[in-house]
Parts: structure tokens; C-alpha cells; sequence
């Protein structure tokens, strides 16, 4: 101890001796002045570099010194910039201190100087500055080259929001630059003839390329040249966001964060920003090869805690967040495994599991969750190793997802991943008894049941189902049940049955078993009574139904239906003590009529048909519109109907109908209105309120006038469709009454004409006769203006016609036969010729009794042939002859002309005579009476008259005029009886 | 091996020459025979012009998609930015013989090589993502390599001439970027126009 002692108070002498020591050398050699100040400068950085040495300063000693620095531009009175530097110093130490300039530096001329002081608190007070250095000048001007304008800083790198100077030195004041940041004239301050400074003041990002900057020196209108520089401005470096850190097996930790913008920049002016991972405790840092995530390895088992500080940082600021955490409170745990499920039945299985195991009692936390029939069931349990879990209330038949994940159960950090696998509980017997309803048909002596039944929901189903079970049993005779089985998925079968009562049951049966039986029964008479329909209406889709309520034991109600157009039967249940409903389903569809049949079943399971009720979900107008028939038209009304149409097959209650009428007059016809159509023409409208009413007596109407109509039904939802009037016009006043008068003549002289076909023959001889009257002849007129007074007419009935014959010239003159151009040989004129004009009968066959004559002026050969006999003429024969005198004029001339030849014009040399028998002229005019169709007379008794005609005029050419050629001649002087 | 060293060795660089090329290089001829590696092909001034075609078809697409790329003030200062004053560009003599303009010829096409080049390396870093442009670039610079090849055989087999004196393009690794964007317009305007003479020329 007293050692110790002897010691201390040595130490504190000696140190005492040595300050005194020091205090008394620095006391002689202040002040500390700086020396050997130099200024450089660094382009790129834009700052100016200083080193000096500080002389008088002790040997071996350390001193802190302050050094006031000074900096001056363009001239040294223009400081722009003072400062302290404060540092400790050593004997012959050469100090560097940077300064970086706002302005670019070759810009401008910098100035530097400094002083220092003493700044140790080893020595005591006064300390004094030192004398200033002497101000060192630094430009950069003059290395600037040849050129005559330069742009500065080159390819500076700023952040975005930040200020920023740049200048031109223009070597030629005469010069005008203007400087332009991408396109936008920028303006400066003059720092001296040659140099113009520019404040960017809060550059924005524009592209990472970087932001041309460009000035153009001109004189006049003459460019003299742009140079310009690329100003680099980088985003702001965020802070990394959602720092954190987590382990899976303790062997590492895995580390992430937001990094935010990426900084970086073209042309290599920035690469994105780097971030560093620090751990306090330990040290340790590592550089991360990602931007968002970083590994780090756990090598000490010890260590539980760690103090993390993420350092992210580009070329111009840097950003760092810290984390301190246990580590065992970010454990992260990977997924479990072997995920199995065990004794699966209808409704329970056992699910297990398995975990990585971490730690030795670890305890974890693990969630199950269900998914299944659209359901989820969450449970949480908390296991060792190895987890289990007893699922239950499950359904039968039913395919279920159970997935788990787990967590640290003492310090909960996140979940791990799900692991999931699928399962299917097992079938159960069916649980609900199936829907079932009926409709039935009733002929004479039996039944015929449809039954119909809902398919079991799946809930009920608890498996597949294979079939249904149909019971039928006879409650009146006390038979044997029938069964009938019906394969799924049928959902209806028929029954015939007779008229008794019946219950039926049926069953849905899966592999497991059969549901409970839902029973109905038919009664003997199931459909007799008689119910009124009611008319309702839908909305919405939906129908609302109510009833009255049924007195007695009803164990419910059943209203069924028709789906339309499927025609499916629909129905439902309702229970006892409601009697309302509504009916909605996506079937129903507008503008179809659906009918309703409300039931109460008794507790016996009879369906009592109690009401029924008719509508549409909604009404739509008429799809169509009826076929109108105009009746009854007459000048003053017409009536219109449409019989034919259906009221019951439309989409919606035919309500009644409208008539439209147009006619000229602007008037409307009383009981109808005035109306508008869609076309904006104005019509009449008649409504008829009744549909059943289909006809309509449109009166008080005008003759001879014209009308449109158009008739359509409407419901609630309108009317039918337009479609085209029909257009009538009224008939005349007088036309009826002509019709009446006009009819009955057109019928009589219809009825004469025919009487007159029928009796034309009976007409045409008493009216007409072919073989005329002499003594209504017109002859005798002529015969009287001749003034024959022996005028006898010769009596039809006793005249016997006969055959006139001509004989030709016995020379062999050739004879042309009337009619005929045919010429005769000499040989054939050896023999006479006849003329048959008239034959004595038709196909006359034989001789008959007639009446030769002779005349000796004829031929005498012909004469001498003594021929006289009947020759029939062939009804082929050539009528020429007769047919000359079928005209009164022609005769008439012939008389004129031939009388007078006759009597003295008729050479003497003539030797050939033709003779025509008055018999056959047919002066009566007609032509029906020539030879084709001659007069049969009995007998020909005798020959009226007969005359010499030269044979020039009987024989005529047949070029030359008919009329002259066909004479007949009659000449009443040679007329002989 | 004297000869080899003087002679082919530099035209074997000049042919391969790679990005970021020097300062000129003046190749001395010396008496060197002029050694070729493989045949040359019958039809060497056809496919010259068709290059010379080819590349002058595709020159003012090159230069628009580079001064598109570059931003303003280059779209719209083509003349003060992108005029054709590029220095110590070799010239050319349309009314020389063959042998001269083919000699002219070969320097151009190596002072383009170069600075295409050089070109092509800064677009790169400074436009990484105009893929046009470096495509552009890559594929004229293609051309121009057999272009090179097919003077070259032409001049030493039918003229025997196995050394030229060349010059390359600036070297710009020092310039900052804005110069280094003028100077690529310039070179590109400057190669725009030759290419147009040279096509015409022969």
C-alpha cells in the first residue's frame, strides 16, 4: 500500500514537471501559423483541394488547432465563403481539406486563405489567431482550350429537388448566348463580361438519360455555335420500407424490404442503390445481392437477439432503418407435411399431420380449415410434433378439402404455407323422404296416376340414388301391395288404377339404404268437384296466391302447376295453417298463361281439389289480330266479325277489341271517337268491352263511299299488333233495287233462248220454212209490177221437185260444168251432159217419178238421146249454179238484162240452149235452202217454165263476175203451167 | 517476319478492329508484298457498290433514330449540332482512277469503322434502351466490316497495293456526354453524306 502510495504522488510530480514544461516552450513559439498553402482542383467534383503544413509546431507533439478559412471569387474581396476547420495536428503533418463549389469552377477565379488558433484545453487561455495566409488564386480558365463558348458542370449528378449552378464562358463578348434547359430559355446572372451564371433552383427528374442543357452563342441571326452539357438528376433514395426478418430453421435468417425507386441512371452516372445489412451485436455486415431480400447466416446458437440496420445508398445520400428482434419470436415455420386422413365415415374422419420440428419443446399452433359443400369450418388446435384432429359432424357422400398450417404457439410470428388434401366421407341411408305429387286422369273405370317426385337434395340424398320404391296398395280390397322399383334419375311413372282408393308410397333408396316413405292416396273419386277459375295476376315474375281456408283436418296444401312449354308439373307444399303463397321461379315467362290448382290434403293423405286460379306472370299485348269478315254490305252499313278468333290462346286476357274506322268525312259515326294512330292519322275508334263480343254493325253509313277498318284485340298490356286497313266501299242506293229487276229479266230471257234452242226446229218451219210461201213471196210483187195477169203460184205441197238437166252442144264445144273448171274431152261431149240442180230426195237411189221435158231448140242429139230419168245429184256436186241466184239483186238484174235477150237478142246461129228450172232458185232468200240442204217435194208434176239461154250468159267464165254469170232467168211471157 | 509485323499485322487490326479505337494511326506502308487470306471473290465491284447501296439506303434511318435518341437540342439544331464538321475526315476523290478511289475509299470506311465504334459503346451505356438504334448501329457497322474486306481484296489483288495510311475516328472516351452525343451526330451526318458520294462514285 505504501508502495502503491510512493508511486502515485511520483506520477503526478513528474506529469506536473512536463506540463509546466510544455506551457513554457509553446508560451515562446506561438502563434501557429499555416504554411506552404496549396489550392488544386478537382473538375469532377467541382471542389477546390487545399494542403498546408502548419508551422512552429513542437516536435513530436499533437496540438488541436482550428483553421478559419476563407474563400473569395473573382476577386479576393468577394468572399463568398468562410469557415472553421478544426483537426489535430502534428509536427510536420500536411493537412487536406476540400471544398466543394456551388459554382462550377472554371467559371470562375477562386481565392483561398486561412489563419488558425490553438484550440487544446492542455493550454490555458489567451489564444490568438494567426496572421492570415496569403489569398492563393486558382482558375481554371485558361485550360479550357480552344472553343467559343463552353457549358459547365459537365455530366453533374444532383438530386432530384436540388439546387444547381451552371455557367458559360463565352471567349467572345460580342457574342449573344442563350442558354435553354430541354427547350425552356433559362436566365443568369453576369459574374463578369465572359461568364453568366445560371440557379437551377429545384431540378426535377425527367429521364435517367439524363437533362440536356444546352446554350447557342450567336451573333445576330448567325448561329456561332451550341455547346451544352447533360445534367444527371437523380430520384431521391427512399427509405426501405416493411424492413423485417425471419427464420425457418434457425440456420437463417431471411430478411426483405420495400426497396422503393430505383435510383439509378444512364450512362453508368449512377447504378441503382446498394443496400448493406448491419448487425450490431456481432458486427457483421454484409453487402445484399438483391434489392428487396438479403440472407443472413445464423452461426451463433447463443445468440437470441439481433439489432439489424438496413443501409440503403446510392452515390448521393444514404438511408437506413434498424430492427432489433428475439429470434426466437420470427419463426416463420415451413409448411407441415404428411398431411393424412384416417377412419373416414359418413359423417367423421381423423386428420393428421406432421411439422418440421425446430426446437426441443416446441410447442405449435396449428389451424385446420374445412372446406366443403360450400361451407368452411375453421378450427385452431395446438400440437407438438405430430398433430391430429377429430373432424366431425361431417356429411355423408360428401368430398371435403382440409388444409392446416402452423405457428410458433409461444411467441406467434405468422403462419407457415397451407398443406391440403381432399377426402370423401362415406354414403348414408337417405334421410328425407322424397316430394312426391300426383295428377290424375280419370276415364271411365279407372285412373291413370302420374306420379311425380322432386330428386332428394344432396343434403337428404346422402349418396348416390339408384331408385325409387313405388308401393301401391288397394285400400278398398285388402290385396297384396305392388311394388315397382324405377331407376334414378326417373322422376315420375304412371298408374292405371281402378276406382278404388289407393295409397302409395314412395321410397328413394342409395347403396346404403331408403329414405323414409312419403305416402298419398288416391280417393275413389279424386277430381270431382267442380271449381270456378279465378283470374289472377302476376308481378314480377312471381304469382301471389291465397285461399280460403278448408274447415276439417288438413294436414297442408299443395299448389301445382305447369311449367310451360316444357309442360312439367310443378308443385308445393304449404303447410296447414297458411293460406297464401307465393310462386316464383325463373320458368315463368311473360305473355303464357299459367293455370293453378290449389289442394288440401287431408289427414288421410287425400288431395281435395279446393280452388284454381288462371293468369300471366305478365300480360303482353296481343301477338295477333283476328280475321275480319265484312257481311251484310249494303249503301248504308256493313257488318264486321271475327268468330274465328281465340281469345284463350293469347298472351294475356283478351279484354276487349278496337275498331278503327276511316272515312273522308271528319265526322266521326256515333259511338265512335276520335283517334290518333301511331302515323299520326287521325281515325275513328270503336271499343268493345266484351270479348267475346266478335261482330260489329258499322252503320249510319254513306252510299258509294269508301271506308277502312282495322280491328284489334288488346289486354291490359295493349293492343295487337297494327297491320293495314281493310278498305270497303258502300254500293249505290239504286243498285239493290236493280239488282232486283235485272236478275229476273236476265233469268227469263235466258229461259226463252233456251225454249228457243229446243224448239228451233218447230220455230224454223213455222216461222221460217226452207221452202217459202209463194204467195208471201216477194216475187209477187215483181210479178205484179210486170203485170202478169195470169199469175198463178204454184202449191208447194203438190209440187214434186225433179232434176233440170242441161245438155251441152252437141259440136263438142268445150263446156265448162259450173263450179267446176274442169274441161271435157270430145269424147266425153259425145254424150249430153246433165245439170242436176235439183235432186228429188236425198240419197234417192232409184228413179222417181219427175217430169221431162223437151225442147227441140236444144241439142238435137241431146234430144235424141231421149234421156230422161231421175240422176241423183251427188251431194259433192258443185252448188255454183244454184248459188248464182242465191241474191234478190242479182235476180233482179238477171231479169233486167236477160228479159230483153230473151225476147230478141238471141242470135239466130245459137244452137245450144241451157234451161234453168225456176224450182231451183232459191228466191226465198234462203241459203239454206240450196241444193246442200234441198226441199224434199213428193213429186214433181210438171215444169213451170223454161227458157233459152245463151250459152254465154249461163256458162260463164269463172274469172268473170259471179252475177253476171249466174242468171236465172225468168221471163214471165214464156211462162208456162 | 519483319514483313509481317509492318505490313499485314496492321491491316488484320484494321479489319478487326474493336470498339474504342484510338487516335489515328498512321500505317507506314513498308515494301511489303500484299498477302491476302483467302481468294477474292470474281465480282468484288458489284458487291462493293451493293454495299455502298446498301448502306446508303439505311444512312438517314441511322441518323434519324440517333438524333431522335439523343433528346433536344438535336431534333431540332440538326445544322448546329449535326453538321458534317468532323475533322481529319479522310476525303475523297470521285475523279481519281479505280485504284485511288478505292484507296480513298478504304480510309473512309476505316475512319467510319472506328467511330461507329465508338458510337455504338456510348449509346449503349448512355441509351440502354434504345434497341433500334444499337441494332442500327450494329448492323451498319457489319456492313462496313465487309465492305473493308472486299476493298481490301480488291486492292491487292488487282492493284497489288498491301498498305495504306488510315486514320480513325476521334476517340471520345474522354469528352463528356454531350459532346460525346454531338460528336455521334456530326460523325453520323458527316457519314450520311459521304456514304451518299461514295455510292454514286462508284
Amino acid at each position: 500500500m505504501a508502495l502503491f502510495v510512493v508511486f502515485q504522488t511520483t506520477f503526478f510530480l513528474t506529469l506536473l514537471s512536463l506540463r509546466t514544461y510544455q506551457s513554457e516552450v509553446l508560451a515562446e513559439r506561438l502563434p501557429l501559423t499555416p504554411v506552404s498553402l496549396k489550392v488544386s482542383t478537382n473538375s469532377i467534383h467541382q471542389s477546390l483541394h487545399l494542403q498546408w503544413t502548419v508551422h512552429n509546431l513542437p516536435y513530436h507533439q499533437e496540438l488541436k488547432m482550428v483553421f478559419q478559412i476563407q474563400i473569395s471569387r473573382i476577386e479576393t474581396s468577394n468572399v463568398v465563403w468562410v469557415g472553421n476547420y478544426s483537426t489535430t495536428v502534428k509536427w510536420n503533418q500536411v493537412l487536406h481539406w476540400s471544398w466543394e463549389s456551388e459554382l462550377p469552377l472554371e467559371c470562375a477565379t477562386h481565392f483561398v486563405r486561412m489563419k488558425s488558433v490553438m484550440d487544446d484545453a492542455s493550454f490555458p487561455e489567451p489564444n490568438f489567431w494567426s496572421n492570415w495566409s496569403s489569398w492563393e488564386e486558382v482558375s481554371v480558365q485558361d485550360s479550357l482550350g480552344r472553343g467559343i463558348l463552353f457549358v459547365f458542370p459537365k455530366d453533374k449528378l444532383v438530386e432530384e429537388g436540388s439546387n444547381v449552378t451552371i455557367c458559360y464562358v463565352s471567349r467572345n463578348i460580342q457574342n449573344n448566348v442563350s442558354c435553354y434547359l430541354e427547350g425552356k430559355q433559362i436566365h443568369g446572372e453576369q459574374l463578369d463580361p465572359h461568364v453568366t451564371a445560371f440557379n437551377l433552383n429545384s431540378v426535377p427528374f425527367i429521364r435517367n438519360r439524363g437533362t440536356n442543357i444546352y446554350c447557342e452563342a450567336s451573333q445576330g441571326n448567325v448561329s456561332k455555335g451550341i455547346e451544352g452539357i447533360v445534367l444527371f438528376v437523380s430520384k431521391v433514395l427512399e427509405e426501405p420500407k416493411d424492413f423485417s426478418c425471419e427464420t425457418q430453421d434457425f440456420k437463417t435468417l431471411h430478411c426483405t424490404w420495400d426497396p422503393g425507386t430505383d435510383t439509378a441512371l444512364g450512362w453508368s452516372k449512377q447504378p441503382s442503390q446498394s443496400y448493406t445489412l448491419f448487425e450490431s451485436f456481432s458486427g457483421e455486415k454484409k453487402l445484399c445481392t438483391h434489392k428487396n431480400w438479403c440472407n443472413w447466416q445464423i452461426t451463433q446458437d447463443s445468440q437470441e437477439t439481433y439489432n439489424f440496420t438496413l443501409i440503403a445508398e446510392n452515390y448521393l445520400r444514404k438511408r437506413s432503418v434498424n430492427i432489433l428482434f428475439n429470434l426466437t419470436h420470427r419463426v416463420y415455420l415451413m409448411n407441415p407435411f404428411s398431411v393424412n386422413f384416417e377412419n373416414v365415415n359418413a359423417t367423421n374422419a381423423i386428420m393428421t399431420w406432421k411439422v418440421h420440428s425446430m426446437r426441443n419443446n416446441f410447442t405449435y399452433l396449428c389451424q385446420i380449415e374445412l372446406h366443403g359443400e360450400g361451407k368452411m369450418m375453421q378450427y385452431d388446435v395446438s400440437i407438438k410434433v405430430n398433430g391430429e384432429y377429430f373432424l366431425s359432424e361431417l356429411e355423408p357422400a360428401t368430398e371435403y378439402m382440409a388444409r392446416v398450417r402452423c405457428a410458433d404457439a409461444s411467441h406467434f410470428w405468422k403462419w407457415s404455407e397451407w398443406s391440403g388434401q381432399n377426402f370423401t366421407t362415406l354414403e348414408a341411408a337417405p334421410s328425407e323422404a322424397p316430394d312426391v305429387w300426383r295428377s290424375v286422369n280419370s276415364e271411365p273405370g279407372n285412373h291413370t296416376v302420374t306420379l311425380f317426385w322432386k330428386p332428394l337434395s344432396k343434403l337428404h340424398a346422402n349418396g348416390k340414388i339408384l331408385f325409387y320404391n313405388v308401393v301401391v296398395e288397394n285400400l278398398d280390397k285388402p290385396s297384396r301391395s305392388e311394388l315397382r322399383s324405377i331407376p334414378a334419375p326417373a322422376n315420375s311413372t304412371k298408374l292405371i288404377l281402378d276406382r278404388c282408393s289407393y295409397q302409395i308410397c314412395v321410397t328413394a333408396n342409395n347403396s346404403v339404404g331408403a329414405s323414409p316413405a312419403s305416402i298419398i292416396v288416391i280417393s275413389v273419386d279424386p277430381e270431382n268437384k267442380e271449381v270456378e277459375e279465378e283470374r289472377i295476376a302476376g308481378t314480377d315474375g312471381r304469382f301471389s296466391l291465397s285461399w280460403k281456408p278448408q274447415p276439417g283436418d288438413i294436414i297442408g296444401y299443395v299448389v301445382d302447376w305447369c311449367d310451360h312449354p316444357q309442360d312439367v308439373l310443378q308443385w308445393k307444399n304449404v303447410g296447414p295453417n297458411t293460406t297464401s303463397t307465393v310462386i316464383s321461379t325463373d320458368a315463368f315467362r311473360p305473355g303464357v298463361r299459367y293455370d293453378f290448382r290449389i289442394y288440401g290434403l287431408s289427414t288421410k293423405r287425400i288431395a281435395c281439389l279446393l280452388e284454381k286460379k288462371t293468369g300471366y306472370s305478365q300480360e303482353l299485348a296481343p301477338s295477333d289480330n283476328p280475321h275480319v269478315l265484312v257481311d251484310m254490305l249494303t249503301s248504308h252499313s256493313f257488318t264486321l266479325s271475327w268468330k274465328d278468333y281465340s281469345t284463350e290462346s293469347q298472351p294475356g286476357f283478351i279484354q276487349g277489341y278496337h275498331v278503327y274506322l276511316k272515312s273522308k268525312a271528319r265526322q266521326c259515326h256515333p259511338r265512335f271517337q276520335k283517334a290518333v294512330l301511331s302515323d299520326g292519322s287521325e281515325c275513328c275508334k270503336y271499343k268493345i268491352d266484351n270479348p267475346e263480343e266478335k261482330a260489329l254493325i258499322v252503320d249510319n253509313l254513306k252510299p258509294e263511299s269508301s271506308y277502312e277498318f282495322f280491328v284489334t284485340p288488346f289486354t291490359s298490356a295493349g293492343e295487337g299488333p297494327n297491320a293495314t286497313f281493310t278498305k270497303v266501299t258502300t254500293p249505290d242506293e239504286h243498285s239493290s233495287m236493280l239488282i232486283h229487276i235485272l236478275l229476273p229479266m236476265v233469268f227469263c230471257v235466258l229461259l226463252i233462248m233456251i225454249v228457243c234452242y229446243l224448239k228451233s226446229q218447230w220455230i224454223k218451219e213455222t216461222c221460217y220454212p226452207d221452202i217459202p210461201d209463194p204467195y208471201k213471196s216477194s216475187i209477187l210483187s215483181l210479178i205484179k209490177f210486170k203485170e202478169n195477169p195470169h199469175l198463178t203460184i204454184m202449191n208447194v205441197s203438190d209440187c214434186i221437185p225433179d232434176a233440170i238437166e242441161v245438155v251441152s252442144k252437141p259440136e263438142g264445144t268445150k263446156i265448162q260444168i259450173l263450179g267446176t273448171r274442169k274441161s271435157l274431152t270430145e269424147t266425153e261431149l259425145t254424150k249430153p251432159n246433165y245439170l242436176y240442180l235439183l235432186p228429188t230426195e236425198k240419197n234417192h237411189s232409184g228413179p222417181g217419178p219427175c217430169i221431162c221435158f223437151e225442147n227441140f231448140t236444144y241439142n238435137q242429139a241431146a234430144s235424141d238421146s231421149g234421156f230422161c230419168g231421175h240422176v241423183p245429184v251427188s251431194p259433192k256436186a258443185p252448188p255454183s249454179m244454184l248459188g248464182l241466184m242465191t241474191s234478190p239483186e242479182n235476180v233482179l238484174k238477171a231479169l233486167e238484162k236477160n228479159y230483153m235477150n230473151s225476147l230478141g237478142e238471141v242470135p239466130a246461129g245459137e244452137t245450144s240452149l241451157n234451161y234453168v228450172s225456176q224450182l231451183a232458185s232459191p228466191m226465198s232468200g234462203d241459203k239454206d235452202s240450196l241444193p246442200t240442204n234441198p226441199v224434199e217435194p213428193p213429186h214433181c208434176s210438171e215444169y213451170k217454165m223454161q227458157m233459152a239461154v245463151p250459152l254465154r250468159l249461163a256458162l260463164p267464165r269463172p274469172t268473170e263476175n259471179s252475177s253476171l254469170s249466174s242468171i236465172t232467168l225468168l221471163d214471165p211471157g214464156e211462162h208456162y203451167r | 517476319m519483319k514483313v509481317l509485323a509492318a505490313g499485314v499485322v496492321p491491316l488484320l487490326l484494321v479489319l478487326h478492329w474493336k470498339h474504342g479505337a484510338g487516335s489515328p494511326l498512321p500505317i507506314t506502308p513498308v515494301n511489303a508484298t500484299c498477302a491476302i487470306r483467302h481468294p477474292c471473290h470474281n465480282n468484288l465491284m458489284n458487291q462493293i457498290r451493293s454495299q455502298l447501296a446498301q448502306l446508303n439506303g439505311s444512312a438517314n434511318a441511322l441518323f434519324i433514330l440517333y438524333y431522335t435518341a439523343q433528346g433536344e437540342p438535336f431534333p431540332n439544331n440538326l445544322d448546329k449540332l449535326c453538321g458534317p464538321n468532323v475533322t481529319d475526315f479522310p476525303p475523297f476523290h470521285a475523279n481519281g482512277t479505280e485504284k485511288a478511289k478505292l484507296v480513298d475509299l478504304y480510309r473512309i470506311v476505316v475512319y467510319l469503322g472506328t467511330s461507329l465504334g465508338n458510337i455504338t459503346r456510348d449509346q449503349k451505356i448512355l441509351n440502354p434502351s434504345a434497341l433500334s438504334l444499337h441494332s442500327k448501329l450494329n448492323a451498319t457497322a457489319d456492313i462496313l466490316r465487309g465492305l473493308l474486306s472486299n476493298v481490301l481484296c480488291r486492292l491487292c489483288s488487282k492493284y497489288h497495293v498491301g498498305h495504306v495510311d488510315v486514320t480513325y475516328g476521334p476517340d471520345t472516351s474522354g469528352k463528356d456526354v454531350f459532346q460525346k452525343k454531338k460528336l455521334g451526330c456530326q460523325l453520323l451526318g458527316k457519314y450520311k453524306e459521304t456514304i451518299a458520294v461514295l455510292a454514286q462514285a462508284f
